[in-house]
Parts: structure tokens; sequence; C-alpha cells
């Protein structure tokens, strides 16, 4: 819960400007273009430090050595290292490529999508990067993921951090079919490679603490509770083996989520420093927390995989992030901060209803637009990222409504597939502008819709109910994956089936996979592979009743409910695609927390009335009261003992003292 | 038997068994109300067992299946909900008949033999626990005919019964105690019996539960280690939901011994009454078991007539009446305030779980106090005599 405090007060400072003198300074992740840290870091190749845009300016001047004095300044390096790494001596190579892709959506939203792909050196297998002779040599990819990746025997990473909402309906499929972005919260899962599955799940725990202190946010709340080792779902899609560097071992597949997680800047921040480039040239130059956790819908994914050739093996990273955002209301906060109505003649009224100077209808979207990238992002892009052999990449996806303009120091250049290449290092933009907004590419049909919702209103019990709708001609097959905590006691011979198309359970689902939950072990584990015939909806529901939880084991929040992470849906046919459901709020019923003390004496109270009277009943005698209250009259009692014993030493001193004074 | 016990029997089923098929929506109600339905005699998780079972899927491994394997076995052996109704309407119409048994083999008595068994029969508590289906049903058969046979003197048969009983519901393996006394001879006879038969069924449960042994904590150790916390009629539930974590294990051994804690001491003191003390430690096992019912105390009740020659002595007659009024009537209005309105919150019901302990508590002290009475009054009622024990 730490991060997440830490992160809130992140946003609070940012979004009222706290300034330098404030007690919450300290907290305070500092923006990626402020961080001086890293700086160094980056001017191996750029010679000076580009933190201000006057330094870029000025370097701008004389563009034209830049190649020849980051060639010299690299080789001198290599030949420092003494190894070689790259052949060609002419340019710098390095296995790094970025591309930012800016789609329009229908209703004035805009999809940007910045791609980066990177690969490390060659990894020697079986050559641990602890031992002392050993060292390593990086280059694009990032040395704080290397030897976590190591230490945990993973070959594969999957990591995302997504919030908000995808509007499947009017904006089409996820970006890269979904298999980039994750469910609502944190998503993780990785293939890791052990000798026993407790040995996995061991390497498994120290992968999520090392990642929740690199990524900033509670990963390390993942343990046996929220893991779960997926049957059919999270494969790879490509058919490539995974590479296995001893064979005595055995590759495992874990993954957990968590829904309640809230994604902010100070997860993007440690995401940029994993860039070559650090958020300081290239398109990453344009990432910026406040418009990238200001938008609808975000998703910051990485993606990790071993890729093994005969005996040299190499990292393969992917990182992404997505977001959705209007723009039209990024416009106007960023010409207008704080919101106040449109003057008229701004106003834009849809005709066909009744219009005057004092009626006016808003049309539900802006049919012509004209804004330039760097109204959207704050700022331009800086650059090429300088240290790839492929230039940054600004790829446009519009219908022919649109026209794109790159702007290059005020001159503008178009190009036939609206897809520019930034090569040099000055200070780019992008101009949109179209008179159909409405007119945008289309997107790919989405295979399935899928909905989940919780049913039933009691705090004791409920069910879930997954709405599958195939708006498709052909019949869609797919894995539904979810994983329910231990409290969600799940009763799986109460699966129903409503189908208006008279669909039987055995005709929807092909076959199941099923793990009951362990109290505070184990996850409930439930995989079915469904198929749905085309043009059907398909309601599958079943009910679980709840469990309490210990007094310690409620968040301090415990009213507010529990997170139910999102269910995944990979389809298989006839697309291979991936979509998460929402997340849900289960509501459990809670305790007086102020009970303990109370309740402890109450309830021995009850047991010692019950077992005393009892006992006492059975270990007395009976007698008539009359020979109860003799017997009591006859027994002298300890105070009247004592008085007349004291009574006795009295008169006995007396005694001797008259004795004594007769002598 | 003759026509008016018949008609008892007849009852029985009828009401039911009509109870259960006209209105199948009351069994889902009833077995989702914690008054009637635990963790470990709900009627769903034997279904939920059931499927499990007969789709191949781990039946132990977690999960809320905590009933016993051949218990499951049994069910899964039936496809029709009528059935399955008709089988508890059965089980049940057997205790009332063997209560009728009861009542005829105490042939001195004053009460008509078939008197228990129509209390069984319009007991309500004992109605709607059959008809949620509650898998308590079975085992309260179970140990009726142990007592029943006992009193027969068929040794063979009350431990088999006595065995079968705990090996459903763990707690009744306490009741060989008082059943001893109730045997007047074959004493070992009866233990090595007992031991055999309950080796057996565990032996054979570990056969059909795929030679695993994983079924002894979701069925006896759920019951044990007060696992499962959920809301019930009990002691515990609140006092673990609210106790701090490591004070837990004390407690736990706390509460099971106070489970086992009178059974000898009543079987010893009243050794000259051993009906009595059977029907004594049944009512403390009902008092403190982990996972109580509604169905418990119905049962329980029902033996209440079997003393009529102590209700003169009774102290306590109108407060425990009282009692019992008050939990069957508050205690689904309060969980209903807790759980489903939010109006109340869990104090209400805990202090309804406080009120059925000690309602069970007052029975079971007026019964040991008036049995005393009658002990020292030499079986000849002199109700006017004031006595106090010293």
């Amino acid at each position: 819960m730490r991060f997440e405090s830490l992160c809130v007060w992140a946003f609070a400072a940012f979004a009222f400007g706290v300034g330098g003198n404030s007690i919450d300074d300290e907290l305070i992740i500092p923006d990626e273009t402020e961080s001086a840290g890293s700086g160094d870091q980056t001017c191996s190749i750029f010679g000076t430090s580009a933190s201000s845009q006057e330094n870029i300016e000025m370097e701008q001047l004389n563009t034209s050595s830049i190649e020849e004095n980051v060639n010299a300044r690299t080789s001198s390096e290599i030949e420092n290292a003494g190894i070689v790494l790259f052949e060609n001596n002419s340019i710098v190579r390095y296995p790094f490529d970025e591309e930012l892709t800016l789609k329009p959506l229908p209703r004035n939203f805009m999809l940007a999508s910045f791609a980066f792909q990177m690969q490390s050196n060659n990894l020697t297998v079986g050559k641990s990067e602890v031992s002392h002779d050993a060292y390593r040599h990086y280059t694009v990819f990032p040395k704080s993921l290397s030897p976590i990746l190591e230490y945990s025997q993973t070959r594969e990473l999957h990591l995302r951090f997504t919030h908000g909402r995808w509007d499947a309906e009017s904006w089409g499929q996820l970006p890269h079919n979904g298999t980039k972005s994750g469910g609502s919260g944190v998503e993780l899962w990785a293939v890791i490679e052990a000798a026993s599955r407790d040995e996995a799940f061991e390497n498994w725990i120290m992968l999520t603490n090392s990642l929740s202190g690199l990524f900033c946010s509670s990963i390390n709340f993942i343990n046996m509770e929220k893991t779960t080792y997926p049957v059919h779902s999270f494969q790879s899609s490509d058919q490539q083996p995974i590479p296995i560097f001893d064979t005595s071992k055995k590759a495992y597949l874990l993954r957990a989520a968590l829904a309640n997680e809230p994604i902010c800047t100070e997860n993007l921040t440690p995401f940029l420093k994993l860039l070559p480039t650090r958020g300081r040239s290239g398109i990453s130059s344009l990432l910026d927390g406040h418009k990238v956790f200001d938008s609808n819908w975000h998703s910051l994914s990485m993606d990790v995989e071993t890729v093994c050739d005969g005996d040299t093996c190499q990292y393969h990273m992917d990182a992404n992030i997505e977001m959705v955002f209007n723009v039209q209301n990024s416009l106007a906060r960023a010409e207008n901060p704080i919101p106040k109505p449109l003057g008229d003649a701004e106003l834009q009224c849809d005709e066909s209803k009744p219009h005057n100077a004092w009626e006016c209808f808003p049309l539900p979207q802006s049919k012509h637009i004209k804004f330039r990238l760097s109204e959207l992002f704050g700022k331009k892009v800086v650059g090429s990222n300088l240290i790839s052999e492929n230039p940054s990449k600004v790829c446009a996806q519009v219908s022919d409504s649109w026209t794109v303009y790159l702007d290059i120091g005020d001159s503008l250049f178009s190009t036939d597939d609206n897809c520019f290449a930034i090569r040099d290092n000055e200070l780019h933009d992008l101009h949109f502008q179209s008179d159909d907004t409405a007119h945008v590419v289309k997107s790919d049909d989405v295979p399935l819709f899928v909905s989940r919702s919780l049913t039933g209103y009691g705090q004791d019990g409920g069910g879930l109910r997954a709405v599958f709708r195939n708006p498709n001609n052909v019949t869609v097959d797919a894995i539904y994956f979810e994983s329910l905590p231990w409290y969600m006691r799940l009763y799986l011979s109460s699966l129903e089936i409503e189908s208006e198309d008279g669909l039987e359970i055995g005709d929807v689902i092909k076959s199941t996979f099923y793990l009951p939950a362990i109290d505070r072990q184990r996850p409930t584990h439930l995989e079915f592979n469904i198929s749905i015939p085309a043009h059907t909806t398909v309601a599958l529901s079943y009910q679980f009743s709840k469990a309490l939880l210990k007094y310690a084991e409620y968040p301090p929040d415990a009213n507010h409910g529990f997170e139910i992470e999102s269910a995944l849906i990979t389809v298989l046919r006839p697309i291979r695609s991936e979509m998460r459901t929402a997340t849900l709020l289960l509501s459990l019923s809670t305790p007086d927390f102020s009970m303990p003390y109370n309740v402890i004496i109450l309830t021995s109270t009850v047991m010692g009335l019950a077992f005393g009277t009892l006992f006492n009943l059975m270990v007395k005698k009976l007698v008539t009261v009359e020979e109860a209250d003799r017997k009591a009259a006859a027994k002298r009692s300890i105070k009247a003992q004592l008085i007349e014993y004291l009574a006795r030493l009295k008169t006995n001193g007396n005694k001797t003292n008259q004795e004594k004074k007769r002598q | 038997m003759n026509l008016r016990e018949a008609q008892v029997v007849i009852a029985c089923v009828a009401s039911r068994f009509g109870a259960s098929t006209v209105f199948p929506i009351l069994q889902h109600q009833l077995d989702k109300s914690v008054e009637f339905s635990t963790p470990v005699t709900s009627y769903r998780s034997l279904q939920e067992g059931v499927f499990l079972l007969r789709n191949d899927f781990p039946l132990y491994s977690g999960g809320v299946v905590h009933h016993a394997p051949l218990l499951v076995a049994l069910m899964s052996a039936f496809n029709n909900e009528n059935m399955v109704s008709l089988l508890y309407a059965c089980a049940d119409a057997l205790v009332a008949y063997q209560l009728i048994a009861m009542a005829r083999s105490f042939n001195n008595s004053s009460l008509p033999s078939w008197v228990p068994g129509a209390l069984y029969v319009i007991n309500p508590l004992v109605l709607l626990s059959s008809v949620s289906k509650s898998s308590i049903v079975f085992s309260n058969l179970a140990i009726s005919t142990a007592l029943l046979t006992a009193l027969q003197g068929n040794w063979v048969c009350s431990a088999v019964s006595i065995a079968v009983a705990s090996y459903l519901s763990l707690y009744p393996l306490t009741l060989l105690v008082p059943l001893l006394a109730l045997l007047r001879d074959h004493k070992l006879k009866t233990v090595s019996t007992t031991a055999v038969t309950l080796v057996t069924l565990l032996l054979s449960s570990y056969k059909i539960n795929d030679g695993s042994w994983n079924y002894l904590f979701s069925t006896y150790g759920v019951i044990i280690t007060f696992s499962k916390i959920i809301p019930n009629l009990g002691l515990w539930w609140y006092f673990f939901v609210e106790l701090f974590e490591m004070f837990i294990p004390f407690f736990k051994a706390v509460f099971n011994l106070f489970v086992v804690s009178c059974i000898i001491p009543f079987s010893l003191r009243f050794h000259k009454q051993p009906f009595y003390a059977f029907v004594l430690c049944l009512c403390w096992i009902t008092l403190t078991k982990s996972y109580p019912t509604l169905g418990d105390g119905g049962f329980l009740l029902s033996f209440i007539p079997f003393f009529k020659p102590l209700y003169g002595y009774f102290r306590y007659s109108v407060i425990s009446a009282l009692l019992f009024i008050h939990v069957t009537v508050l205690s689904p209005i309060f969980y209903h305030l807790w759980v489903d309105l939010g109006s109340g919150n869990s104090n209400f019901f805990y202090a309804i779980s406080l009120v059925y302990a000690l309602g069970l508590a007052t029975v079971l002290v007026d019964l040991v106090w008036a049995m005393l009475r009658i002990e020292y009054d030499k079986g000849k009622p002199n109700l006017n005599l004031k006595l106090t024990p010293i």
C-alpha cells in the first residue's frame, strides 16, 4: 500500500503544482524532463547533456558534425572496452527500433502507440553474471533488467500496466490484437526455468520483488494466493520452443495480476528509464506522465523473450506504450486549463436540429479539426534516437479525409503513406487536418465481445455472469481464463448457460480445466475452451458464496470492496487475439472492527457459564436449603476463627504481663 | 407398529417430500441460510462434490466440498432430484420411526409411543433442516439408529451405526462413551467393532478418492481446525475473525477440548441412566460443535419428550423456550440486516449465536438439575422441597 500512497501524493503534487518548499516534496518522483540523474548516462553518445532545449538547438547548428562525433566517441569507447561490437565502423548501429503510430478513432478519439524494440548482446549460456571473472557489456538492453532475469532464471517476461476502458464497440480491435495490453491494474506472467514447481515459485517471488522495486509498484504483493499456472492461456503465439539452459530443468509458466493497483507517473518514469533514449530524444521525448495518464485508456507493456540460435542467446525486448485520448478534450485542456463554456463562435451546432443565437445542440463530434501533435503532448519530438541504424518513425494511420504534415523548423513535408522518418536532431512536429473526422481508417473487426458482471445482492454470495457475443460469420474458438480469489467459494455445478438459440453447455464449452481454490494458498483457476457459433450471444453464469476474512486480512478500506481481476479471452480462431473483461468489485461482509475484546469476553462468558454451572451441579451434593443453612452456620468462617485466635493471643499476653508484674 | 405410528411415519415422508417437490425454491433458500446450512453440511457443496466426481475434477484439493467421500459417491448414484428428495424424506421418516421405537422400548412410560415421533415430524426446525437437504439428516439417522439398537441390546448394529455417524460428522465418535454405558456387556467388542468399521470406511474412502488421503483434511480437518470462517450459530466464528493471530492456535485447542470436556463426566455421573447421559452428551455436542445448525437443535429437542417425569423440576423452561423463539425469529432477520441490507452489523448476528448457546445451555442445565432432583427424591417427585448444591 505504500506505493499507492506515494502515487497519490505524486499525483496531487503534480496536479496542484506544489512548490519546492512543501513537505511533500521528497515524495515527488521527478518528471523525466527534469531528472538530471541519468543525464550523464545518455551523454556517452551526445557528447554534452541534452537536458534542456537550448542545448539541443545549439547542437542543431552543427548537425553535420554529430555523426562523426558520435562515431569517434563510440569507437574509442569500444577500443577501451577491448572488444569489437560491430563490424561496420562507418555508423553506430545498435539493435533498437522505435515507432510512433497515431490513429484517429471515431468520435474524436485518437490512439497513440509507441513501440520500442531492442535486443541484448549475446548471452553466454551457463556462465553466471555474478561470477567474478565475468563481465557483461550492455548496449541498448536495460542494464537493470538483465541481472534480474538471470537471477530468477526467467526466460520470458511479460508485464502490463493498464488502466481505463477500451471501447471495443466503437474503437474496434485492441492494438496488436490485444496481445500487448493487460487487464486493469498490473498483470505479470513469466516463463521460469526451474527443477521443480516450488523452485519456480521461489524464483517467481524473487522476480516479483525485484520488479516491484524496479517499477515502483506493488508487484511484491503477488504471493501464493494470487499466482496461477496457466495451462492453455498465456502461451506464446510463435511456435518457437522456450530455450532451456539446463536440460535437467523444465520451464514453468506463472501468472498473477493485481487488479487494484493504480497506474501512475511513478510507473512511467522507470519504464522510460529502461529505454536507451531515456525519454530524452526520439519519440519517447513525447511521453509525459500528465498526458499519458490523462487518457481514457492507457497501457504500458513490456515483453522480454530469450531467443536462441544454436548456442548464442539474446534477450529481445518489446516495450509498448499505448493510449487513447479525446483530442478535443486534450486540446481544450492545453489551451485552457480551467474549463469554461465555449464562445458562440466556437460552438458547432447540430444543423439537423433548430439552432440560432440562443439555441444550439452541440454536435457529438466536431467535423472539422486541425491540430498539432505538440498541442496534444505539450512538446515536440526531440529529434531521432541517434543510436539505431533505423531512424525513429512516426506514422499516421488516417483515411483520405485527413492530411498529415511533418513540420521541421517551420517547413512542412508530406508523404504518400503518412509515415515519416525522423533522422536528424531537430524538433519535429506533426500537423493533422481533417474535414470529416468521422471518416477514419476502419479498425479490424472484433472477433468476440465479452463482458462480465457480478449478480446477486447479498454480501454472503452471488454469481458471475459472462456474456459472449460473436458478431462474425464464422464460429469463434477461444479460451476463457479466470482466476478468482479463494474467498469466492465457487460452485461450478451451478454453471448455467443462457442462449436464445437453445445452445447447451456442451455445445459451447468444449473442455474445462478447473483447480479449486485453497484458503489463503491458491486462487480458483478456471479455463474453458469455448466455441461460439456465428451471430450468437451466449451467457455463462455460475454461483459462489463468500467467506469471511480474519480481522487483519481486511484492507483499511474494507467496505470499499475487493477488486476481482479481469478474465482473459484468448481467441484462437478465426484470428488469434486477446481481450480482457473489466475488473469487478466484490463486497464482502465485514466484522465490527472495534469488537475484539468484547467478543473474547462475551464468548468466554457464555462458555464459562455453561461449563461452570454444569460442573458445579455434577460435583456437588444436593441438600435441602435448611440443611445447607445449618451447615453454613455450623461452619465457622475464617474471619471468625481469626478474631478468636487474636482474642486468645491477647488474653495470653495479658496473663504473661501480669505474671511479670507480680515477679 | 400401530395405525397411529404408521400415520406419523407417512406424514413425515409426505411432508418432507411434498415440501421439497412443491416448493423447490424453498430448498435453495434454506440451503443459503446460515441457520440450516454450514460448509460441512450444505447440499450445495454436496452437489458440487457430485459434479466434480462425475467430471473427474479433483474433489478434495481445496474447493467447497467437505462431505465424506462415500456420501458424495452415494449421492452421485442418484440422477433424479425427486429421488434425492425421497431419500431425505425417508431418512427423516426413519428417524421418526426410531424415536417411536425408542418410546416403545420404555414400556413403563406414561407417554403414548407415537408422541415423540409426532413431535419430531411437526418440529419446524427438523422439517426445515430436512427440506434444506442438509447432510446432518444422515448423521442424525445414524445416531438415532445407534441409540435404538443399543437400547435393544444389538451391540453390533449400534457400533456400526455410531461409526457411520462419526464417519459422516466426526463428533458422534464421542457418543461412543455414553453408548458403552448403555450396552450392559460386550463393551470391548463394541469398541473394536466401531474401530474396525471406522477404519474400513476410511480405507474405502481412501480407495474411492483415487488413493489419496487429502479428503481427511477437507472433511475432518475443517471441523477440527475451525478453518471455514462463515457465519453460523456456533460460538467460534466471530471469535476467530476478531482474535489476534497469535492466540488463534491456543483457542482452537480450547474449543476442541471444550467439545470433549463434558462427555466423560456426564457418562460417569449418570451411568445409572445411560440413555439420559447419551442425550446430555448429544446436547453438549450440539452446543459446542464447530458447525452447528438449527437442525441439530431440532433433533436434540426431539429427545426431550422422553423425560416427561422430569418436567416438574425444570426451573428455566419458560426462559429456554423464549430463548429458542428469540433465536428462530431474530436470527434470519438480523442476518438479513447485516448481510443484505447493511443496516445492521455483524454484532447483531453474533448476539443471536450467543443467545442460541445460552438457550441450549439452559436446557442442559435444567435437564441435569432435574435428574439430580429426581435422584434425591428417589423417583417419587416432591416438588415442594427446596434443594441447593453445596
